[in-house]
């Protein structure tokens, strides 16, 4: 329950979210606009007994949170796109080898050094692939205040339960915005927590890669007796580098698996003022996430104040995309409208999962927020 | 009884992939000799290696081990390390991996004086991946990326290393397995980030184009190039340009281990002590 | 695989010829000539380390120190009563270093 008010900016929630979670190591390297989070989780941590370190570079930044994660501990590392792209390597590790973690990614106007202290949404692509290979991303997209505290909660959740990075996309905007944001309440976060599934048989019977087809691997933490190994190579049941062909397939086809097979537990989406949107001339949806939903929602309010019935699909997690709602809400109604601080990164996304070509679009990639009138204005010129 | 090595081993990863004769098997041994001697329960070990052939290191000790991408190293190892200060963390790198990609991560891990040990092997080339060119390849001498002639220059590692900060640095080679053991044994003890140095041989890669086909020239051309450091210390400079000098390079134990820092920084904000200030160090620069 | 390191009895120096992998630094670094290689086609490099003058080993555990596959192993002093280092040992040395790690064929010391 959304009880607790804490007046914040999004980049300190989403550091105080990692140390209600449970997270004891913080590793990273000053990006703005992350920065702040940074500078926030290193005096958190060590007042909990836990660390936090700025290191030399993004790839160390990374490299250090995952080795914390697999010595057993929850750990958060926060970058921006520049330093996401630098982490790749280092992410597909994670992912081969199935460490949990918790990347925040506060979004800047890109590509390259781009517009360090302005807003953008465009690292949605790259948050779906970020490193070679075949995985699957698990990517969440706060769209307010209070979610820059309760995504990063929900991230660390999933990556224990599915053991591998999850990333979540702030922005900007939401990074340096200042305001109130109706939280949980510390005892609630803390009942919540799933930790990481643990083996508790005898050493010798401890397989930690052999799981079933659609689950993650169990992975206990380091000097408690279970001695085991991390590679990034393929690897087989007790992590040593394989080529043999069917544990190859069979690991590949399981690091995709274990995340598609269980959406449910991942998907979740807003649907905004959706309920009386129900197939009529005229009706409008909108279609966008992060901070340029709080502007579509006013200019939904404006438009309905106009006598137009608009609504807003705004999905949360962002990768695995939410396909099949995103196809039934799109079959319901015809004017489709996405905006987007990028060129058509997710929109293309929605393209695939409706099978629909016709959808209007509303893109800005100047580091400029769009407004909500700049919405209202849109719908009304091309539906 | 002889040594028994088999404890440490994960039997079912044996015979290594190592070439019949890599100086990787000799360091293999060295390091059990010197964890066994230590008493170091195997739980308490976690062995982290890059990649190239000493990447394999970590694979065949029966400790907690992981095997990092290229160059990360000792910046995975920082990390659990630091999230586990009372445990023992020890990397295995080559000098590809060391002192080229990782060479950042090296120099910051020296700064920082973790308390790491971190055993490079420098067999001189990027063995595994075929005969590139690396940051310790004499100049002169064949490689895949410079079949007529190595024009890059080399750098000392271990100099590299006193001057970025670690605490503890030596160098041996797999000519002296007794007197690798007994480096990695003061190493492990030593508290502070250990920069240890083998020199090994790679008669595969680097020797067979180099006219030391054999495992043996290798070693002779490694006890050639290399002195102990008393001897060093008294030749010209000259004579120094084509020596290595062995055995312990730097020992300083007063300088404070990084976690140990650390350990203020929790005290500061649990209201234990006062804040950290300029006075609290010596060196104020 | 031995997994019993106690010296088989009244046996200097034992090989394991599952993990030897013929490099013959062994060899190169006994002084005694208590080591050679031998043709063994059914091994990757075709030889394989023998034990071919235990009587003269001098215990100095350079063969177990220098092998990289932990293949060699020698015993206590307690376990066996090793020899010194005699001239006819130093000759046979001398002649398996020469003849490409093998002892020769019709090799007769005194």
């Amino acid at each position: 329950m959304a009880t607790r008010e804490v007046i914040s900016t999004g980049n300190e929630l989403s550091a105080m979210a990692a140390v209600d979670a449970g997270c004891m190591f913080f590793g990273g390297y000053p990006l703005t606009p992350s920065s702040e989070v940074m500078h926030v989780i290193s005096d958190l941590l060590p007042a909990k007994g836990g660390a936090s370190i700025q290191m030399e570079d993004e790839i160390a930044g990374i490299c250090c949170v995952i080795g914390a994660s697999m010595s057993g501990v929850r750990a958060l590392t926060a970058t921006s796109g520049p330093g996401v792209s630098l982490k790749a390597e280092n992410l597909g590790l994670a992912q081969m080898a199935e460490v949990p973690m918790v990347l925040v990614n506060v979004m800047r106007g890109g590509p390259s050094t781009g517009l360090p202290t302005r807003v953008s949404q465009g690292d949605i692509k790259q948050a779906s692939n970020p490193s070679h290979g075949d995985y699957r991303s698990i990517t969440l997209c706060a769209g307010n205040l209070a979610e820059c505290y309760t995504e990063v909660v929900r991230a660390f959740n999933l990556a224990d339960r599915f053991m591998q990075p999850v990333i979540v996309l702030t922005d900007e905007t939401l990074g340096h915005m200042h305001g109130k944001a109706m939280l949980p309440t510390q005892e609630e976060v803390e009942a919540g927590i799933v930790l990481r599934k643990k083996f508790d048989g005898a050493p010798e019977d401890y397989r930690p890669y052999a799981c079933e087809a659609t689950e993650p691997a169990v992975l206990n933490p380091m000097f408690e007796g279970y001695r085991y190994h991390y590679t990034g190579l393929h690897h087989d049941a007790m992590g040593f580098p394989t080529e043999e062909i069917e544990t190859c397939r069979k690991l590949i086809q399981r690091l995709e698996d274990k995340v598609m097979a269980h959406q449910d537990e991942i998907e979740l989406n807003e649907e905004f003022m959706m309920d009386d949107l129900n197939g009529e001339d005229g009706e409008v949806l909108i279609i966008a996430y992060g901070s340029v939903s709080l502007a579509a929602k006013e200019a939904i309010r404006h438009l309905r104040a106009d006598g137009i019935k608009a609504g807003l699909f705004r999905p949360i997690t962002i990768w695995p995309s939410p396909a099949k709602r995103i196809k039934e809400v799109t079959s319901v109604t015809k004017n489709v409208l996405c905006v987007e601080l990028n060129i058509r990164q997710y929109t293309e996304e929605i393209e695939r999962a409706s099978g629909r070509l016709d959808l209007e679009g509303l893109y800005k990639v100047n580091g400029r927020a769009i407004s909500p009138y700049e919405i209202v204005e849109k719908v009304k010129e091309v539906f | 009884m002889a040594f028994n090595y088999d404890k440490y081993l994960r039997l079912e990863k044996m015979p290594t992939l190592w070439c019949w004769g890599c100086g990787d098997g000799v360091i293999l041994k060295s390091f059990i000799r010197a964890v066994d001697k230590l008493g170091i329960s195997q739980d308490d070990m976690c062995v982290v290696s890059g990649i190239g052939c000493s990447g394999r290191f970590s694979s065949y000790v029966d400790f907690n081990t992981v095997h990092t991408t290229h160059g990360r190293t000792v910046a995975y190892a920082t990390g659990i390390k630091l999230a586990n200060p009372d445990k023992h963390v020890v990397c295995v790198a080559g000098d590809g991996d060391s002192l080229a990609i990782g060479g950042n991560h090296t120099i910051h891990a020296c700064r920082r004086n973790i308390d790491i040990t971190f055993i490079v092997i420098n067999n001189f080339i990027y063995g595994l991946t075929n005969s590139q060119t690396s940051p310790t390849t004499p100049q002169g001498m064949w490689t895949v990326t410079q079949k007529v002639g190595n024009i890059d220059p080399t750098f000392d590692a271990c100099k590299l290393a006193i001057a970025s900060g670690a605490s503890f640095v030596g160098r041996e080679t797999v000519n002296s397995p007794k007197k690798i053991e007994k480096l990695i044994v003061q190493a492990l003890e030593h508290k502070g980030f250990s920069f240890v140095e083998i020199n090994s041989n790679c008669h595969i890669n680097l020797g067979r184009k180099n006219k030391m086909q054999s495992a043996m020239a290798n070693l002779d051309w490694i006890d050639s190039i290399t002195v102990s450091k008393k001897k060093y210390d008294a030749m010209s400079p000259e004579e120094q340009l084509n020596l290595l000098p062995t055995g312990i390079l730097k020992q300083d134990k007063e300088v404070r281990e990084y976690c140990d820092m650390y350990e203020d920084i929790k005290k500061v904000h649990q209201g234990q002590r006062a804040k950290i200030t300029q006075d609290d160090f010596e060196k104020k620069i | 695989m031995s997994n019993v390191m106690v010296a088989p009895e009244n046996t200097p120096v034992w090989v394991d010829t599952a993990r030897c992998k013929a490099c013959d630094i062994c060899v190169d670094a006994c002084p005694a000539g208590v080591l050679s290689m031998q043709q063994e086609p059914t091994s990757t490099l075709g030889a394989m380390i023998t034990v071919v003058a235990p009587e003269a080993c001098i215990g100095c555990s350079e063969c177990e120190l220098v092998c990289p596959d932990f293949a060699i192993y020698v015993a206590e002093k307690k376990e066996f009563k090793f020899s010194k280092l005699t001239d006819s040992s130093k000759a046979r040395q001398e002649a398996i270093s020469n003849n490409g790690y093998r002892l020769p064929v019709d090799y007769k010391g005194e």
